[in-house]
């Protein structure tokens, strides 16, 4: 069914909006690199395909005039989340122009920004272009080249993001948003929040109150009762060992 | 679509001097040899690395600018205010210590920037990001900025979501030390941008003012991403320039001579509005907009006289009897409606003028209580009626054309031969000049005195 179609489109090109976010938060750091670059490339044209893939489908089942009311708003609904990805791809696609030329990779000198950030950033390109490993197959001068490119298709992108308000008339105000405060509280189980770094994050910010600290104590707790018990069995068990021997 | 990144004049900002002026800062904090030197901030478990001390960031200011400990201090703090460095220890109170106290870099992404300034939607997802991760325990004022988000941008609540979840699973692809980093470095940008309530908020802004200045406008159309409203007045404004170019008597100079050189004042009689014959160049203004035409008398006249022929007189009478009513004496209006009416609108009036039933009926239950601007709508109505249709049929007509033809192009006046001659002033002479004479007679008086002695 159209309907379905278009919600999966529309979640991948969220996850790439979501990868290409991370990776250009990335630029001008340490961990910055020609493979960064490249990902920021293809993850570029992966969402680029999708943009324009979501666009067709979404203008046709929206021409059509012979829908129902309920299915029109659905799609209005579904119209405004493409554009408000559409939106944030444009914002980013512009930033990691503007820092990709302040932060040239081929200089004698690098001046990375010492953020603290060291690792790669493979695995989240990786999750983007829905691959298991990436391949990295770019020249030296991809940092040129790109931004090169990178201009053009922001000028692309504007003129579609042009095209797409004068051709579709949606009131984006108009749609009701299906979730309400607070829902990306529930499902969320594989979000948890277990990091042990997290909790020494907002120590000091939740210091009036008390619920972080007694977690953290009583996580604390609970491990040392836990090598506790070990212990203890570690000696029942050498016990018994010595007195049956 | 929600607005963004282009504010209400549709120019995109430019970067504030300050704030390159304190990437430029950063930036040669890095160098790898006379850069500031980087510690490793431990955790629990994990190792992060580059990290620095208050201290550290002080001496090194105070090193490289040959600044004093306080200058220092003062610099140092305008950069934690402002976002490029960031507390680790406590990160809600935005300032230097010099001590042993950790900082770190904030990453390019999240500098503060003027021409990015942070979103609503931006934010709203970083709420719903913390509100997972915090499982719903979101500080008092986050939680009311939630709220005033959620119903404010409520169109694009499920992209927020859908969004914050996606950007929560792509970071958990990242190991533990770098995730923890990402978290800092959200945390510290929106404490800049959206300070607590209470703190300072560095980047208030007064009332918007245009930006003439915008460097990367370009006029050659093309994929420049910066064309936008500054370029299209640009070009409106080019426009103007190119039209009159040939009208300005500064630049082409005026025929027959301008008036305040050589204190002829034919230039001013041939243009008045009693000029029997128009020059062509006033003519020719007459073809630059309709408002023109309409503001120049001679202009007026021959409209009126082409319409007669046209059978539509009317109309460009009527728009004279409400300007009148505009501009006139206010004793007078009611009387003067009610003739614009008796001769107008009233049906089988002898000038009867064709407005659309909806402006006329607004306007004949205006007439019962007269005021300036009850013929407002109407009278648009038929200016744009004109506009449309009479202007540009006069614009080609033989009647125009013939006056192009005859209109006058004054001869240039012969410049005196002798420039320093005498001319005969018709304008009482300037004060400067008596003054300047009574000068030079006291100084002749007084200088003859002093050669006497």
């Amino acid at each position: 069914m159209g309907k379905e179609e278009c919600k999966t489109m529309l979640d991948a090109l969220n996850k790439v909006t979501a990868c290409y976010r991370h990776l250009v938060s990335a630029l001008g750091s340490t961990s910055d690199s020609q493979n960064l670059r490249e990902e920021l490339k293809k993850t570029r044209k992966k969402a680029q395909e999708l943009a324009v893939a979501n666009r067709t489908k979404l203008t046709a089942l929206l021409k059509d005039k012979t829908i129902s009311n309920d299915d029109r708003a659905e799609y209005e609904r579904l119209w405004v989340l493409f554009t408000s990805s559409m939106e944030i791809l444009e914002v980013d696609m512009k930033r990691s122009l503007e820092i990709g030329q302040d932060f040239p990779l081929k200089v004698p000198t690098r001046h990375f920004i010492q953020t603290g950030m060291t690792g790669s950033t493979t695995t989240v390109a990786s999750r983007a272009m829905s691959v298991q490993n990436m391949k990295y197959e770019a020249d030296a001068n991809i940092d040129l080249t790109d931004l090169r490119d990178l201009e053009a298709e922001i000028a692309q992108v504007d003129q579609m993001m042009e095209d797409m308000e004068m051709k579709v008339q949606v009131a984006p105000w108009a749609v009701e948003a299906k979730q309400e405060a607070g829902a990306e509280l529930r499902s969320t189980a594989s979000i948890g929040n277990s990091s042990v770094g997290v909790i020494s994050l907002c120590e000091e910010e939740t210091k009036e109150r008390g619920s972080w600290t007694d977690g953290e104590a009583g996580l604390m707790r609970v491990f040392a009762g836990i090598i506790f018990t070990v212990v203890l069995l570690i000696a029942g068990i050498l016990g018994y060992l010595i007195i049956n021997l | 679509m929600t607005i963004s990144m282009v504010n209400p004049s549709g120019n995109l900002r430019e970067q504030m001097p300050f704030l390159t002026k304190m990437e430029r800062v950063i930036v040669s904090m890095q160098d790898p040899d006379v850069g500031m030197k980087m510690r490793n901030q431990r955790l629990l478990i994990t190792v992060i690395p580059h990290a620095m001390t208050g201290s550290d960031i002080v001496s090194w200011l105070t090193q490289k600018y040959a600044i004093t400990e306080e200058e220092a201090l003062h610099i140092g703090n305008f950069l934690v205010k402002y976002g490029y460095i960031y507390p680790l220890k406590e990160p809600r109170n935005l300032c230097l210590k010099q001590d042993e106290s950790p900082y770190r870099f904030q990453t390019p992404y999240y500098w503060t920037s003027t021409r990015w300034p942070a979103s609503e939607m931006d934010y709203a997802i970083y709420l719903a990001k913390k509100n997972i991760r915090k499982q719903g325990e979101l500080i008092d004022y986050e939680k009311e900025c939630y709220n005033v988000l959620h119903k404010r941008i409520n169109h694009t609540w499920d992209f927020v979501v859908m969004q914050a979840r996606e950007q929560l699973r792509a970071s958990k692809q990242r190991r533990k030390a770098d995730r923890l980093v990402l978290e800092y470095q959200e945390q510290a940008y929106w404490l800049v941008n959206r300070p607590p309530p209470g703190a300072m908020e560095v980047l208030e802004w007064g009332p918007e003012r245009g930006s003439i200045a915008n460097p990367r406008v370009q006029l050659v159309t093309g994929h420049c991403f910066f064309l936008n409203n500054a370029c299209v007045c640009e070009c409106s404004f080019v426009k103007y320039c190119e039209q009159y170019q040939d009208h300005d008597p500064i630049m082409q100079g005026c025929l027959p001579s301008n008036p305040w050189i050589t204190d002829d004042i034919m230039y001013w009689n041939m243009n008045s509005e009693t000029a029997v014959m128009p020059t062509k160049l006033r003519v020719e203004r007459w073809s630059f907009s309709f408002m023109k035409l309409l503001n120049d008398p001679l202009g007026q006249k021959e409209f009126l006289i082409y319409l007669e022929k046209e059978f539509s007189a009317e109309n460009l009478l009527f728009w004279q009897a409400c300007e009148d009513v505009q501009h006139g004496e206010t004793s007078r209006i009611a009387d003067k409606v009610d003739e614009v009416y008796k001769q107008y609108l009233a049906p089988g009036a002898s000038n009867w003028v064709n407005i659309d039933s909806k402006t006329m009926e607004s306007t004949l239950e205006g007439i019962h209580q007269p005021n300036r601007f009850v013929l407002y709508d109407a009278q648009r109505h038929i200016y744009f009626l004109m506009k449309k249709d009479s202007y540009p049929r006069y614009l080609k007509s033989e009647q125009y054309k013939n006056l192009l033809e005859k209109a006058i192009v004054p001869q240039e006046t012969k410049k005196s031969v002798f420039p320093f001659m005498r001319r005969q002033r018709h304008s009482s002479p300037s004060p400067a000049l008596l003054t300047q004479a009574g000068d030079d007679d006291g100084k002749a008086l007084s200088s003859s005195v002093r050669l006497d002695l």
